[in-house]
């Protein structure tokens, strides 16, 4: 009896779908990026409760050393020298969209002179509501 | 003589479809950034030039100090303490002002721990505080003295 030669089986492994992966991904990638518009390095504060910030908030970051960059929320943020700039941009702002809400993005370790300062130029622009922006507090950040 | 003609293959080239798509995947890997999109939230006031928005005598103030030593009713107290504290107070007065004031040289981190705290007052102790403030030291300057 004549026995058929086996079936030999493809080793490769299969890369057709590869790119169909590949694309998937991109795609997830541009959908969730967003662009920030302030991309100043802080120390963030931690805190238990946070709330979502609207987008299209102004920004206005303050680093450890006191440097003071703001953004409208529409184009990425630039340095001012002083807090009586923040005085003229929060107005301008504010007259543009009296409910425009600001985040306030500063160093946790900035005296509070400046943030002081900062607030005080918001509440005399009008602007109505203040994000103090915030990293999740953990379990091991109280234990520390 | 009759020259054959090169039939030119029509299909588009794929094969290096996958490598220009992982190229553009570890580009949107590295330039991803996970922005911080939440925090505390702090209405303002609008500005009243005619009176103090508090008075001083019967509100509960917190002076936080550098390093975060807090003082409430120039009593030093610890931050998990602040609350039951402020209990009895607030079912007395659910509107009893609570000022929060930092002085210059305080980290502004303390200042935002204290303002979180209070602000869970209604999950800790079951009692809101309706009335924070957290004034500023023109505002100070103009009310208090």
């Amino acid at each position: 009896m004549k026995i058929r030669p086996r079936s030999v089986q493809n080793q490769g492994i299969p890369t057709a779908s590869m790119a169909d992966i590949a694309f998937l991904l991109i795609i997830f990638f541009m959908v969730t990026i967003s662009f920030e518009v302030d991309k100043t390095q802080v120390a963030l504060p931690k805190t238990d409760l946070r709330f979502e910030i609207p987008k299209k908030a102004a920004y206005i970051s303050v680093t450890e050393a006191g440097q003071i960059r703001v953004s409208s929320g529409e184009e990425i943020s630039v340095p001012v020298p002083g807090p009586e700039e923040v005085l003229s941009f929060a107005a301008q702002v504010v007259a543009a969209d009296p409910s425009k809400p600001f985040v306030l993005k500063a160093d946790m370790n900035v005296p509070y002179r400046y943030v002081d300062r900062v607030i005080d130029a918001l509440k005399q622009a009008k602007a109505e509501v203040i994000y103090l922006l915030s990293e999740q507090q953990t379990v091991d950040d109280e234990s520390t | 003589m009759r020259l054959k003609k090169e039939t030119a293959d029509p299909e588009i080239p794929t094969s290096s479809m996958a490598d220009i798509a992982f190229l553009l995947i570890i580009y949107f890997m590295v330039t991803t950034t996970f922005a911080a999109t939440r925090g505390l939230d702090f209405s303002l006031p609008q500005e009243d030039k005619e009176q103090p928005l508090v008075e001083k005598e019967e509100s509960v103030l917190i002076e936080i100090q550098p390093a975060g030593v807090l003082m409430v009713d120039q009593k030093r107290m610890a931050l998990e303490d602040i609350l039951e504290y402020l209990k009895p107070k607030l079912e007395r007065n659910p509107m009893k002002p609570v000022i929060i004031r930092p002085l210059e040289t305080t980290e502004y981190g303390h200042m935002v721990a204290v303002f979180d705290e209070i602000r869970q007052a209604k999950d800790k102790i079951g009692v809101e505080v309706k009335n924070v403030s957290i004034p500023t030291q023109r505002e100070i300057e103009m009310f208090w003295y």
